[in-house]
C-alpha cells in the first residue's frame, strides 16, 4: 500500500477533523495479551501487545463491530487524525466516518496493527523479555492464522460477541478471509477488495527481492540492529520496487508522464534524480525507512507469500467449508500484483462451497492501491453490502 | 402499474411457477436482481446472478443478493456438472455472442434451463417491417438501430429448430399473446409476443 492519502491543503487543514463526516481526533489504544501465545510454527511467546483504535460506539447486543484489516505497510489508524496538526488522516478515511460507506454513527469500526508489525504492535523490533534487546529474527514466525488469532483475543477484550464485516485490502484482505474461515460464527459478513487466495509466483518474485534488498545490506547484520539503525538502504529499495508494483503503468503515465523535476537543468547528463517518477520513488523508500522496521517487513512479507488455505485443505472450497458469512470480493481491473482472477477466484470458491458471494470489479487505473479509490461506485457497494437496502430489495418495478 | 412494468413481470410469473421452492438458480445476465429478489421472496430459492455491469452488480448486493461480475460462460466453467438445480436466461439469450455455447453450458452446470425471449415472429413484429420497411419500433423495441446494443433477434420455430438441432428436450413452453399474459397454443410462432421455454439435456 502507498502512503498517497490525499493531505489536507495547508490552510484547511486545521479545519479536516471537524468536518461532519470525519471521526475527529483519534487515540490509539493498547491491548495486552498477558499470557503465553503459540504461534502456527509451534513458538510461543510470553504475551503481546496490540495497538489499536476504534471509531463509534458497540451496540447493547454487541453485534455491531467492523474489523478493519490493514495491508502489508499500513496500521491501525485507518481513520480521523492524531492531532488538528496532522498532514494526512488515517489510510482509510475516506471510506470510515459518521455517514460515510463504513458508517460510524452505526459500526464499532475497530482497527488493530498486526502481530509482527512495528507501530506499536508486538513484532521483531520489540523487546524480547528474556534478553532485554529487541527480538530480531528471534521472533516467532508469523502466518495470517497468527495475525487472526491475535485480532481474535482483543475482540474477546473489547467484548465483541458478533463482528458484522470484517473487512480489508490486499493482506488485509487475506486477514478478512482468515477471520471468517477460523471464526465462523463469529463472522457475519467479509469484504475482501484486491486480494488473494494465494500469491502467484510473480507476486512471491518481488516480495522476495525486496527482501533480498534488506537482507543483502550490510547494515541488517542477520536482523539484529539498533533502533534507530538497521538496513536503510535495503529498506528503502525494498519500499521502491513494491511501490511500483502497487500502481500501473497506466497511473503511473497518468501522474508523472516523463515530466522531468523543475531543478533538473535541460539535458543534464547526471544520475540524480531527474524525473519526477524517480524523486516520488526516492521519496517514498526514504519516509519510509522512517516508519517501518526491515525485520517486520521481512516477516509480514513471509506471511502474505505463505498464505494458501487451499493447500492445506486440499482446495479452496473445502478451505471455506465452514465460512457462515457473506461475502463480497472486490478486484480492481488495473491491479496486475492481484489481479481480478485472483480475486474472482476467491468468490468462485465460495459460490462453489454453496456460500452467498459477490463479485465485482472496478475498472480503474491506479493499480493494486485502487482500493483506496476514492470513488462513490465503491462507497455504494460497500454501504449497499453492509447495509442492505430492505426496501429497495423487493421493489420489483425498477 | 404501467405496462411496460406489467410487462417485466411475465418472467417472475411463469418462472415463479416453474421453479421448485428452495432450489439453487443461477440467473444469466440478472440486471438488478429483480427476478431473483421475487423467487426469494416468493419461492425462497437460493439464487446467484451474473452480469457484466457494475452497477447492476451494486443493485443486487443493496437488495442482499449473490452476484458475481463477469462473462456468464466463463463463470459456469468454474462449477462442476449439475451445480444449480436451474439456469435461468431472462430477455438475455438474443444478446449473446454465442448463444448455443451458453444454453449448452447451463445445461451442463444446470439441471433445468429456462429461457425467456421476445419472439421476433410476433405478427405485429411482421407486419412492422413489411409495412414500414424499418427496423422495429414498439414498446418492446424501444431504440432506433444506431442506438441499440447488437442483437440477434430470434422466433419461437427459430427456437424450436434450435433444441431439435442440439437434442435439448423441452420439458415445458409457455407462449403468452401480445398481451404477455394470455397463453397462447394457436400459431405460437405468428401469435405469441413472448415465450418461455424450460429445457433439459437428453
Amino acid at each position: 500500500m502507498t502512503d498517497d492519502v490525499p493531505a489536507a491543503p495547508g490552510n484547511l487543514s486545521a479545519a479536516r477533523h471537524l468536518a461532519q463526516d470525519d471521526v475527529g481526533i483519534v487515540l490509539p489504544r493498547d491491548f495486552t495479551h498477558p499470557g503465553p501465545f503459540a504461534f502456527k510454527s509451534g513458538q510461543t511467546i510470553q504475551g503481546f501487545t496490540l495497538r489499536y483504535e476504534t471509531y463509534g460506539a458497540l451496540n447493547a447486543t454487541r453485534d455491531n463491530a467492523v474489523l478493519i484489516c490493514h495491508a502489508l505497510s499500513g496500521d491501525h489508524h485507518c481513520a480521523g487524525w492524531h492531532s488538528p496538526s496532522d498532514r494526512k488522516p488515517g489510510w482509510w478515511n475516506n471510506l470510515i466516518g459518521p455517514g460515510k460507506a463504513v458508517d460510524t454513527r452505526r459500526f464499532f469500526v475497530i482497527c488493530a496493527n498486526v502481530l509482527g508489525g512495528c507501530q506499536g504492535s508486538t513484532g521483531p523490533s520489540s523487546t524480547d523479555p528474556a534478553t532485554g534487546s529487541p527480538y530480531g529474527i528471534r521472533f516467532p514466525f508469523v502466518t495470517i492464522p497468527d495475525m487472526v488469532n491475535a485480532q481474535k483475543l482483543l475482540l474477546d477484550h473489547l467484548g465483541v460477541a458478533e463482528l458484522h464485516a470484517v473487512m480489508g485490502g490486499s493482506m488485509g484482505g487475506m486477514t478478512a478471509l482468515m477471520f471468517a474461515m477460523e471464526f465462523p460464527q463469529l463472522t457475519r459478513r467479509q469484504i475482501i477488495l484486491a486480494s488473494t487466495a494465494n500469491e502467484s509466483a510473480q507476486a512471491i518474485a518481488f516480495n522476495e527481492v525486496g527482501r533480498q534488498a534488506i537482507m543483502q545490506d550490510p547494515a541488517w547484520n542477520g536482523g539484529d540492529y539498533p533502533r534507530d539503525g538497521g538496513p536503510r538502504v535495503g529498506l528503502a529499495i525494498a519500499r521502491m520496487m513494491a511501490h511500483i508494483t502497487y500502481l500501473s503503468d497506466a497511473g503511473m503515465d497518468r501522474k508523472f508522464g516523463r515530466r522531468k523535476r523543475e531543478s533538473a537543468g535541460g539535458e543534464a547528463y547526471t544520475f540524480d534524480a531527474q524525473f519526477e517518477v524517480e524523486s516520488y520513488l526516492r521519496h517514498q523508500g526514504q519516509s519510509f525507512i522512517n516508519r517501518f522496521d526491515a525485520n517486520s517487513y521481512l516477516y509480514i512479507t513471509r506471511a502474505i507469500d505463505q498464505f494458501d488455505p487451499a493447500r492445506a485443505a486440499g482446495s479452496l472450497e473445502q478451505a471455506v467449508a465452514g465460512v457462515q458469512a457473506e461475502s463480497l470480493v472486490v478486484g480492481f481491473a488495473s491491479d496486475w500484483l492481484f489481479p481480478p482472477e485472483q480475486n474472482r477466484a476467491i468468490a468462485l470458491a465460495l459460490l462453489r462451497a454453496g456460500k452467498r458471494a459477490s463479485y465485482a470489479e472496478l475498472a480503474t487505473d491506479l493499480g493494486h492501491d485502487s482500493f483506496l479509490l476514492e470513488s462513490e461506485d465503491l462507497y455504494a457497494l460497500i454501504s449497499g453490502f453492509l447495509e442492505r437496502d430492505e426496501t429497495y430489495a423487493f421493489d420489483f418495478a425498477i | 402499474m404501467s405496462r411496460p412494468v406489467e410487462k417485466r413481470t411475465v418472467d417472475m410469473r411463469v418462472i415463479g411457477d416453474w421453479v421448485e421452492p428452495g432450489a439453487r438458480v443461477l440467473d444469466l445476465g440478472c440486471g438488478r436482481g429483480e427476478l431473483m429478489a421475487y423467487l426469494v421472496q416468493a419461492r425462497q430459492v437460493s439464487a446467484t446472478g451474473v452480469d457484466l455491469d457494475f452497477e447492476h452488480i451494486s443493485a443486487c448486493v443493496r437488495r442482499g443478493l449473490s452476484a458475481y461480475q463477469g462473462d456468464m460462460t466463463a463463470f459456469m466453467r468454474a462449477f462442476p456438472d449439475g451445480h444449480f438445480d436451474r439456469v435461468v436466461c431472462s430477455r438475455t439469450i438474443h444478446e449473446l455472442n454465442d448463444p448455443a455455447g451458453v444454453v449448452l453450458e447451463a445445461l451442463r452446470v444446470g439441471s433445468k434451463v429456462t429461457v425467456g425471449f421476445v419472439n421476433h415472429g410476433f405478427w405485429k413484429n411482421r407486419l412492422g417491417v413489411l409495412f414500414s420497411g424499418r427496423k422495429i419500433r414498439n414498446e418492446v423495441y424501444t431504440t432506433a438501430w444506431h442506438e441499440s446494443r447488437p442483437a440477434n433477434p430470434l422466433t419461437i420455430a427459430d427456437f424450436e429448430a434450435f433444441c431439435r438441432e442440439k437434442s435439448v428436450r423441452v420439458v415445458r413452453r409457455a407462449h403468452l399473446l401480445g398481451d404477455w399474459r394470455t397463453p397462447c397454443s394457436f400459431l405460437p410462432n405468428l401469435l405469441a409476443g413472448y415465450a418461455l421455454y424450460d429445457l433439459t439435456r437428453r
